[in-house]
């Protein structure tokens, strides 16, 4: 028999196992490595948003001390090379299922090293300079002279769906890769047919980029001598790049191993495998010496995968007591030059109705390309753009029918007597309590106290505002982990092919092991990043880390178990049926002797097990989150005075880790309502956000603190109840800013910004507003 | 190529350079302290902070040839051996960081901060002094509360900070 676990670390804020390496500065990050005779790469960048390569000429470049290669698209085709082998697709069982137009299959362009026929993006590496030190190849990399033929070129989402747009890539009629519908639209029609009210908008939400802060890098060498690869990179999943890298090379897996040890940061950005990365180990093949490439900020922003660009026009069908009937949406996401991602759009699909009981549904969702860098999931992939749309929209309707915001929202909420509720485009979200959310949220928030806050505020001269907004969110991701379990006589190692860039893995996971086995946190090591040592595993994407390592590695600690009672049997002289595991100890109540995992280890020799586990089945989090803002109406200036959420996160395993993770994740949402954009300047296509001085970062200075809450409602849905900590903070965030910038200008009336709501735009929408209304200068009703 | 020598982390080292070396690469690739680290190109990140003679500098924009005849002192040689700097423990306990890349120059920044403001340190002066490091990962909620938890260590007699 096996007795249920005791959880004596599990639910506990222990403090992490990682950042002793972390704040003594003995890290490893990618840059951190070096080689013998490295040499560096850097990359001959299009300065066009579309051209033609009509020649390059290296023969200058070549010429110059230290260089020793430049390489071209032409030569990625002469050596063989393969194409990154992007599987953009959400696959799982649950995945909303995306289509090419007319139910076909989805285009994807190849996605070669370096281009032979068009660049397509501005930033788009066209060929690649290796020299003895970076700052050689920097010089040479100027001197390699490119012919380009600028061709027509479209950046704007709406613009590039546009039938007459210029076109990316040959094979498609058009931009649009994908055009699917669900729902039932006959039910959604005679729905809105008999409403007593519809309420539309168009919501945009821009391009942004994740910003990590540790700029990628990556260092590949060749061992003439075994003939195997080595890679250093930071990524989203080393055993992921692995394979897709191997396929780039022509080699066999087994001939890359690849390490991703620390990571600077991923938010998705680092997901997929870049362009870099094979460039550098092809390289080293050519040149016999290890190649390293290190993007600078500017490179970044370039060049790293970016995230949201969805436009989504919405309407809801509200009957005459205000219960939601029916929504219809329809939702475009730009994809950029190479489609390597559509999560965005796959799993916003599935979440268009929100967290409210709304029967039908019907939504169109399309994806385009542009010539703009591709687009990934980021952070909170795909939710906090149809969470901005349906949260907006009811604020709207609250407005045009007169309901309070919230007496709106708990009259349509799903309720926990439906759960499992199945929403209108079939998306079964697993449990929670919508509306308790709600009254925790509005208990945190100190909701009585807005009125007094407001008239000190108004006192000082500012316009205040209070913004809302639920959500309910998916976290799906690959559905296969793999953990291998070992125990020595010093302690048990898990091998594990999650990649925590910040998340603290080692902790947590070493949490739920240590009370799964009964022994020890201190003793419980865990292992990721080295293909050499993690032989598979899907990474780390859409909140599935936690829930899915808990879940292999409760399965494996059920084996480990069954393995120990049949070494325990042997020592302790009893049948193995006999022996009983409880807290960590192995007993057998015939002889009455006992043994632990160590002294197990100790006697019978270092054991292990390996388990694999697929696991489909999405899980939703939940929860509500409120803001306070204060608007100075003279410059536009906005502070956010108050910021608090509650989260459903299902079972927690560390409070400390989860309630950092929700801070993060605030910030990068907030971010988005207020200040980042990957700016396009609409006349030359260039991009004009490259640097920290023309990104609007989320900074010490304009961020609040936070109060945050976590609820636990378990989910049914895998043993330990997990649902998925850290992107709640992203994904109503956007919505909750421009729901209080709404309130605090309320009394000008409604207000159209678009995200981010600069300063300029606020100060420019009041000034608009007074002049409509001849309102003096100053605070209605303030002398 | 010019010769260098100063003090890093209390070991002299004197080094022959390319007159254009930043600091922030003779630490990293010359000296092999890779634990500072360097984020953007335009000295707005603060990743790269070490101490130049007690002062914070972004290394990023200081060349190794200015610091010729200083005494350095980098995340690496910030704690007393095996007992952490103040700062450094107060990151922990408050989960002041998370992928750990910004720590380094948030931790050196804070050190500095922490030793040369006059008077206790509130919430609002925190955020404003440390306005030229970036974090991703935190929204500077737990490295806020772990700078004035260390602030408040430092500033209890016995206590004086390991360091520098």
């Amino acid at each position: 028999m096996v007795s249920s676990p005791i959880f004596r670390t599990v639910g506990q804020p222990l403090r992490r196992k990682e950042d002793e390496r972390l704040i003594t500065g003995r890290g490893q990050f990618t840059d951190d490595f070096a080689l013998p005779g490295q040499v560096w790469a850097v990359m001959v960048r299009s300065p066009y948003p579309h051209a033609r390569l009509d020649g390059i000429d290296s023969t200058a470049a070549l010429s110059m001390p230290g260089v020793l290669g430049v390489y071209t698209g032409a030569d990625c085709i002469a050596d063989g090379l393969g194409e990154i082998p992007h599987n953009p697709v959400p696959s799982t069982n649950f995945d909303v299922k995306l289509t090419g137009p007319g139910g076909g299959p989805v285009f994807i362009g190849s996605h070669a090293l370096l281009p032979a026929d068009r660049a397509r993006y501005v930033g788009e590496a066209v060929a690649m300079v290796v020299a003895e030190t970076r700052q050689a190849a920097l010089t040479a990399a100027e001197a390699v002279e490119v012919t380009y033929e600028p061709l027509p070129w479209v950046a704007d989402t709406v613009e590039a769906a546009r039938p007459d747009a210029p076109r990316l890539w040959d094979d498609l009629p058009d931009n649009i890769l994908v055009d699917s519908s669900f729902g039932d639209a006959a039910a959604t029609e005679a729905a809105f047919a008999r409403a007593a009210h519809v309420v539309s908008m168009v919501a945009r939400i821009g391009r942004v980029t994740g910003v990590p802060l540790e700029p990628r890098a990556a260092l590949g060498s060749l061992d003439a001598e075994t003939g195997r690869y080595t890679l250093y990179a930071g990524s989203g999943g080393a055993v992921r790049q692995k394979h897709e890298l191997a396929k780039v090379l022509g080699v066999e897996p087994d001939r890359l191993r690849v390490v991703s040890l620390d990571v600077g940061g991923n938010f998705g950005t680092r997901n997929r495998a870049y362009v870099e990365f094979g460039l550098v180990l092809w390289a080293s093949r050519k040149l016999g010496r290890p190649v390293k490439f290190r993007a600078d900020r500017s490179e970044s922003f370039l060049t790293d995968y970016q995230g949201r660009d969805l436009v989504s026009e919405v309407s809801l069908a509200i009957d005459q007591n205000g219960k939601f009937l029916a929504m219809r949406a329809s939702n475009l996401s730009n994809v950029g030059s190479r489609c390597v991602s559509l999560s965005p759009l796959s799993k916003g699909s599935g979440l268009i109705t929100g967290s409210y009981d709304i029967p039908c549904a019907t939504l169109r969702s399309r994806a385009v390309y542009s010539n703009t860098m591709s687009t990934q999931a980021y952070r909170s992939s795909g939710r906090p753009e149809v969470t901005f749309a349906i949260e907006r929209l009811i604020d709207k309707a609250s407005r045009e029918l007169g309901i309070d915001r919230f007496e709106l929202r708990r009259r349509n909420l799903v309720k926990p007597s439906q759960m499992p509720y199945q929403n209108a485009v079939g998306s079964i979200y697993d449990s929670g309590e919508y509306e308790l959310n709600m009254d925790r949220l509005l208990r945190l928030a100190d909701w009585k106290g807005v009125p007094t806050r407001r008239e000190a505020a108004r006192r000082r001269n500012k316009l205040f505002g209070v913004g809302f907004a639920n959500y309910v969110e998916s976290s799906i991701g690959t559905p296969k982990e793999r953990a291998d379990l070992i125990v020595t006589s010093g302690g048990i190692e898990v091998v594990i092919g999650t990649q925590p860039a910040g998340q603290g893995h080692e902790t947590s996971f070493a949490q739920v092991t240590a009370d799964l086995l009964g022994v020890p946190f201190e003793q419980v090591k865990i292992t990721l990043g080295d293909t050499d040592i993690v032989s598979a595993g899907g990474g780390t994407h859409s909140g599935r880390s936690m829930r899915h390592a808990s879940a292999v590695i409760t399965l494996g600690s059920a084996d480990l178990i069954a393995e120990g009672k049949k070494r325990a049997a042997g020592l302790l002289e009893a049948a193995e049926d006999e022996v009983a595991f409880e807290d960590g100890i192995f007993r057998s109540g015939a002889s009455n002797r006992s043994i632990d995992w160590f002294e197990l280890a100790r006697l019978s020799g270092t054991f292990r097990i390996r388990r694999d586990n697929e696991m489909h089945t999405p899980v939703f989090p939940n929860g509500a989150c409120m803001c306070e803002i204060e608007i100075d109406p003279e410059t536009g200036g906005l502070e956010i005075t108050h910021y608090s959420t509650v989260d459903d996160v299902g079972r927690c395993i560390n409070p400390l880790i989860v309630h950092g993770q929700t801070h993060g994740g605030i910030a990068q949402g907030v971010g988005q309502a207020l200040w980042e954009t990957c700016f396009i300047d609409p006349e030359s296509g260039q991009p004009l956000s490259g640097s920290f001085t023309d990104y609007g970062m989320p900074r010490f200075d304009n961020m609040p603190s936070f109060a945050t809450e976590i609820v636990e409602v378990l989910s049914p849905t895998n043993p330990l109840g997990i649902k998925a900590g850290g992107e709640g903070g992203t994904t109503p965030a956007p919505a909750v800013i421009m729901s209080a910038i709404e309130d605090a200008l309320a009394e000008y009336g409604p207000i159209e910004i678009t995200m981010p709501a600069t300063p300029l735009k606020i100060w420019s929408a009041i000034q608009d507003m007074r002049r409509q209304q001849s309102l003096p200068t100053g605070i209605k009703g303030v002398a | 190529m010019v010769t260098v020598s100063m003090v890093v982390n209390g070991t002299k080292v004197d080094k022959e350079v390319e007159d254009s070396l930043l600091l922030a690469y003779f630490l990293r690739e010359t000296l092999g302290l890779t634990g500072t680290h360097v984020g953007c190109d335009t000295t707005q990140c603060g990743c790269c902070v070490v101490h130049l003679n007690g002062i914070s500098v972004k290394s990023c924009t200081v060349l190794a040839t200015q610091a010729d005849g200083a005494s350095v002192t980098t995340i690496e040689g910030l704690a007393h051996g095996a007992e952490l700097h103040p700062v450094q423990r107060a990151f922990r306990e408050c989960h002041g960081l998370q992928c750990g890349f910004c720590t380094p120059g948030m931790i050196m920044a804070a050190t500095e901060l922490i030793d040369t403001h006059p008077g206790p340190l509130t919430e609002e002066i925190v955020r404003e002094e440390m306005e030229g490091n970036l974090c991703r990962c935190t929204g500077y909620h737990n490295i806020v509360k772990a700078i004035l938890v260390a602030a408040e260590e430092m500033r209890l007699p016995g206590r004086a900070a390991a360091g520098d």
